[in-house]
């Protein structure tokens, strides 16, 4: 990267950054400043969480640990605490990032993956293998994953009529939600009561036994994904306005929503199977992060490190509130988010003014 | 690149020729023709439908029409409710795919055209477009420069003087960090003609412009599309606009060239004063006027014959 000018550009709000002769990248001032912000945020989130525990250590010892120096801390922080909040980091940034990239789709700022469908059809196939017999915990994760692009496989194509309709989507996918639901019910029903404790906990997603075997093949898959997540980010200001507009100014609408939404699974499904369907994160973070940076579009990055802070701050939290007893994350982020989706739907589906997710 | 009226028809003229053999001779050398008929100001346009046949589900909405957009003119397509008039305007600007025949941009199917491509030759305004939510006017008007952006090219001087220029042909530029929700709806119209003016097409389809907006606002806007396809100071042709009009009677002020439909078919098209009659009126709109020269501009102006009043008691 080479001198980086400021020139005055047209869409206020817009910083301007030349890389090379001909690179032009316009950069939103105020999402750089709040992806500033949340990172200096998820820092501290994550030296809590570090600090945080049955015991407690201080936080020089723990930087010293994650800088690899010798502590006598290394244990605790190293060994226990550390892979753990690596898991939930990378999955509160897949939940974010999928999140943010279904709900520009659906047009919806309900559509996430664990309203549509993703997260239950993940469930219902997990669910499903614990009864059957199947309990180990390197098979598991990819059935839940192969379960959430199934359902979402599904789901878009029942929505598709000649083209996509964000409306039928998100109401098809809801409809998809409750009966697949209801197929993970029937497997805890007919299953042994103790798979069933088992499914249920994990259901309700948690970091519990979480290490470093769970943050490799999510890591690796964020890794492999960034180049589609770049692409994704600008791809995203396209598809944000109706239709015909977006096509007359020479997007190709069927692809790029089928890549973002496709991109938004993976992720989805793949941090479902790490953690469980954590409830609530993909629809938060992105319609938290839209609000503290006012863009147009919802700020993928934003999201993704929003996404992260809600994980490791609500396992932080599930860890120590009622300690000795450790709730599953899930019911902490549940419990934030319960009543935000209630807000969000007096308040009319977001924006205020009565406009829904229109035609597609 | 196309933001020069010509280039396009050069740059596809060999594309054109390959093309035209089964478009029929209407079309022969295309790009050739395309290109005298720039400096001469002659009526073959870059943009025809030959047989176009639209439909909704198993609804024909237009059936085998045939049409030339003259180059550099002002089109107005009117017709009565559901004529096809609109449905007509979607497949020109490749919003609607045909369910026979074809648009030809340049004598090439317009299928055949990558959407990005067209999107450097043609600019159009859907009838009730939708911004994202909370965005500033500056930022959607931007939006127009897609087309000619790369991802390593976010923004250019060239974009800077086409947003610029569009903010100050409609009159928004006081606008530019407002948010378009706080916006009333003739401003929110001007913007999103900025916005497709700010894509610097060759070609401008125009989806009732006038729809939402006050009188004034109406007679704006109509000017404005007027001084688009008016030709610059060193002879270059203007803009080409094709856009669908409500009221008949601004259509004939200020359409070049007229076009009447009537359940998806073309009844009458030609210049205003040539082809508004009273029997035109009767037949598309089944309606009784009298045609009278416009006081002001001379144009045909219709008056419907007389309101209904009581009439004495039989």
């Amino acid at each position: 990267m080479s001198a980086e000018t400021a020139v005055r550009v047209r869409p206020a709000g817009y910083h301007l950054v030349r890389i090379g002769a001909r690179g032009r990248f316009l950069l939103h001032r105020r999402a750089a400043l709040v992806a500033a912000v949340l990172v200096a945020l998820l820092a501290a989130v994550c030296v809590a969480y570090l600090c945080v525990g049955e015991s407690f250590v201080a936080p020089g010892e723990v930087v010293k640990v994650v800088l690899g120096q010798p502590s006598p801390d290394e244990l605790v922080v190293g060994t226990l605490r550390l892979p753990r909040m690596t898991v939930g980091l990378l999955v509160g940034v897949a939940f974010g990032i999928a999140g943010a990239l279904i709900q520009t789709v659906a047009r919806n700022p309900l559509a996430s993956p664990d309203i549509i469908g993703i997260s239950q059809g993940a469930s219902a196939l997990t669910v499903g293998a614990m009864t059957f017999g199947i309990t180990s915990y390197t098979v598991l994760p990819y059935l839940s994953v192969i379960g959430g692009v199934a359902a979402a496989a599904l789901v878009y194509v029942f929505a598709w009529r000649g083209g996509l309709h964000a409306t039928r989507f998100v109401l098809i996918g809801i409809g998809f939600a409750i009966a697949l639901r209801s197929v993970t019910t029937l497997f805890l029903t007919k299953g042994d009561y103790l798979v069933a404790q088992q499914a249920q906990i994990w259901m309700t997603g948690s970091l519990n036994g979480r290490g470093w075997s769970e943050a490799a093949p999510i890591g690796w898959t964020l890794l492999v994904l960034l180049p589609a997540v770049l692409w994704a980010a600008r791809a995203q200001r396209t598809v944000s306005m109706d239709d015909d507009t977006a096509t007359a100014l020479g997007v190709r609408l069927g692809r790029v929503r089928l890549g973002l939404v496709a991109l938004g699974v993976i992720l989805a499904s793949v941090a479902t199977g790490t953690a469980g369907p954590v409830d609530f994160v993909a629809l938060l973070a992105p319609q938290i992060a839209r609000r503290m940076t006012r863009t147009a579009q919802i700020p993928l990055l934003c999201s993704a490190l929003l996404g992260a802070v809600i994980v490791v701050f609500a396992d932080l939290l599930a860890r120590k509130l009622f300690s000795p007893t450790e709730l599953p994350v899930g019911v902490l982020t549940a419990a934030v988010g319960a009543p935000y989706l209630i807000w969000l739907i007096i308040r009319g589906q977001g924006g205020g003014r009565g406009r829904s997710g229109g035609t597609a | 690149m196309s933001s020069t009226p010509r280039s396009g028809a050069e740059t596809t003229a060999s594309d054109a020729e390959a093309a035209v053999s089964d478009a029929g001779a209407a079309t022969t050398d295309a790009g050739v023709a395309v290109a005298e008929a720039a400096a001469a100001g002659a009526t073959a346009g870059r943009l025809t439908a030959r047989g176009l046949t639209l439909a909704y589900e198993e609804r024909t909405v237009v059936d085998a029409l045939d049409l030339d957009v003259p180059d550099g003119r002002v089109t107005v397509i009117v017709g009565p409710n559901a004529c096809g008039k609109s449905t007509t305007l979607r497949a020109l600007g490749r919003l609607l795919k045909p369910r026979g025949g074809a648009v030809l941009l340049d004598g090439t199917e317009l299928s055949k055209i990558p959407t990005r491509r067209i999107a450097q030759s043609i600019g159009l305004l859907p009838q009730t477009p939708v911004a994202p939510e909370a965005i500033t006017v500056g930022d959607l008007v931007a939006r127009g420069r897609q087309p000619h952006q790369h991802w390593w090219q976010q923004w250019s001087e060239e974009d800077e003087r086409a947003v610029t220029d569009a903010m100050e042909r409609t009159d928004i530029t006081a606008l530019g960090d407002r948010s378009v929700d706080e916006l009333s709806g003739g401003q929110r119209q001007r913007v999103w003609i900025a916005m497709a003016l700010a894509q610097e097409t060759d070609l401008l389809l125009l989806d009732e412009p006038t729809t939402y907006l006050d009188i004034a606002h109406q007679v704006e806007v109509l000017d404005l599309v007027r001084r688009l396809t008016a030709p610059a100071a060193d002879g270059t042709r203007g803009r080409t606009v094709v856009t669908v009009l409500h009221d008949l009677n601004q259509a004939a002020r200020y359409a070049d060239h007229l076009v009447a439909m009537k359940a998806g078919r073309i009844v009458a098209e030609g210049r205003p004063a040539d082809i508004v009659t009273a029997d035109l009126v009767r037949e598309v709109f089944g309606l009784e006027a009298v045609i009278v020269p416009d006081p002001v501009t001379g144009s045909p102006l219709v008056v419907p014959g007389a309101p209904w009043q009581p009439g004495p008691a039989s």
